[in-house]
């Protein structure tokens, strides 16, 4: 009942920063409402026991979100272009829109139904047989690695084609392709003494325990598209305080892109790893004598492919953005 | 006990949204995000010990990690546009000697 209460108070405290940032014509102040946005959605997910997403939304939306928004603001003017406003069409679209969502709301079933069909079809299944067939605590992990494994390679070619599009459209600045990216951008906050002692005790913790949410991942919430979000987070930290330039030394261009691209080549591989083993695509039983051993193995390095290409996309996409001027 | 916990970070974080709509300033805004993820912070780990999922406060963590990025990402983004600003001026400002130095 408590949480109920709290989630209500969360969720009307979302709507009015939702339809703040729709009216705010002052791009930072939207950018900064977005950051709001995303805690409080963060809050909800939490509160509704859903970890895995809360832990997303935290390493994506509160860390690497704000700082893309406000490298991608840099490149733009402060403040909303006007545009042409249908006066009559807008308004009675979201109307109509609204209407029907509200009457398909009385369809759903209640928060916690036991008879729901998202708690009846293939849910039952997955906690009952999860101990037996994977092994591993978190069912979450078990369901987004083994159950769901070809879903979740589509996400990972979808994360790269998205890198891939920016990459094409913003390149390495005046023409030049990515992998030879280059920023004399020298110093960053690197003169303001207190953001370089905190950012430097800062950094390290933040990479250790991005790969902890990385290898952790089937024991508790975490995963590969959280430990790169997390990792891109310390690395862009870094990156602000000690300026582009060294970041670029330490993490190339070129090896930006073949983190990308060999994080979903690997994920494949281990598909097809399972076919010359005589499973199924994507089935991971069939690569260790025990089938429980080989589920592990699948989702230790299917994982790991997650992992690389979220940090190189993003990576990438923070040093598209940041390294122009 | 826990309870009170709760209900004052909620009172505190709609403060803080309320300063982040209302501004005006830019660091006014810093300030009140800044907050708001603090008290993120403090109110997973509240709901965590209530609803028996200890294991939960990594989240808190990630969040205590993170949360300082956004906050020296927009001290980054004022000081670059303030250099931008000032090149730009010393570019127009090229007509009249020693003009740009005012600033």
């Amino acid at each position: 009942m408590t949480t109920l209460l709290i989630g209500a108070f969360l969720l009307s405290l979302l709507v009015i920063t939702a339809v703040a940032i729709v009216r705010a014509t002052d791009l930072f102040s939207a950018v900064m409402l977005s950051g709001i946005f995303s805690l409080l959605m963060a809050l909800n997910f939490f509160l509704l026991d859903a970890a895995d997403v809360a832990l997303t939304e935290a390493a994506v939306g509160a860390g690497v979100a704000t700082v893309l928004l406000l490298a991608g603001l840099r490149l733009t003017p402060p403040t909303e272009a006007r545009g042409r406003s249908l006066r009559v069409l807008t308004p009675a679209v979201i109307a109509a829109v609204a209407l029907l969502m509200i009457y398909a709301s009385f369809g759903q079933p209640s928060l916690g139904d036991p008879q729901a069909p998202a708690q009846q079809h293939v849910a039952p299944w997955y906690i009952e047989k999860t101990p037996e067939l994977v092994d591993i605590p978190n069912i979450v992990t078990a369901v987004l690695a083994s159950y769901r494994g070809f879903d979740t390679l589509g996400e990972v070619f979808v994360v790269l084609t998205a890198g891939i599009g920016v990459m094409f459209l913003l390149g390495g600045g005046r023409g030049k392709p990515f992998s030879r990216l280059d920023s004399n951008v020298e110093e960053g906050l690197s003169r303001h003494l207190i953001p370089k002692v905190m950012a430097r005790l800062l950094v390290p913790f933040i990479l250790l325990f991005a790969l902890f949410i990385q290898f952790h991942g089937e024991y508790s919430p975490g995963g590969g598209f959280q430990a790169g979000a997390i990792f891109v987070a310390g690395i862009i930290l870094f990156s602000l305080v000690r300026g582009e330039r060294l970041t670029l030394a330490v993490i190339p261009p070129r090896v930006l892109l073949w983190m990308s691209a060999g994080g979903a080549l690997l994920y494949g591989a281990v598909g097809l790893a399972g076919i010359a083993m005589g499973g199924n695509f994507l089935d991971y039983s069939v690569l260790a004598d025990d089938p429980i051993t080989g589920q592990h193995i699948g989702i230790i390095v299917i994982e790991l492919g997650v992992g690389l290409t979220v940090t190189g996309v993003l990576l990438s996409i923070f040093h598209a953005f940041a390294a122009r001027d | 006990m826990l309870l009170v916990a709760a209900i004052a970070i909620l009172i505190t974080m709609a403060l803080a949204l309320a300063r982040a709509l209302l501004g005006p300033s830019v660091y006014d805004r810093v300030l009140a995000v800044n907050m708001f993820g603090t008290k993120t912070v403090l109110l997973m780990a509240i709901m965590a010990f209530a609803m028996g999922r200890t294991d939960f406060l990594d989240l808190a963590l990630a969040y205590a990690l993170i949360n300082f990025i956004g906050v020296l990402a927009v001290l980054w983004f004022v000081q670059e546009s303030q250099l931008r600003e000032q090149r730009r001026a010393a570019t127009s400002d090229r007509g009249p000697p020693a003009g740009s130095d005012n600033e």
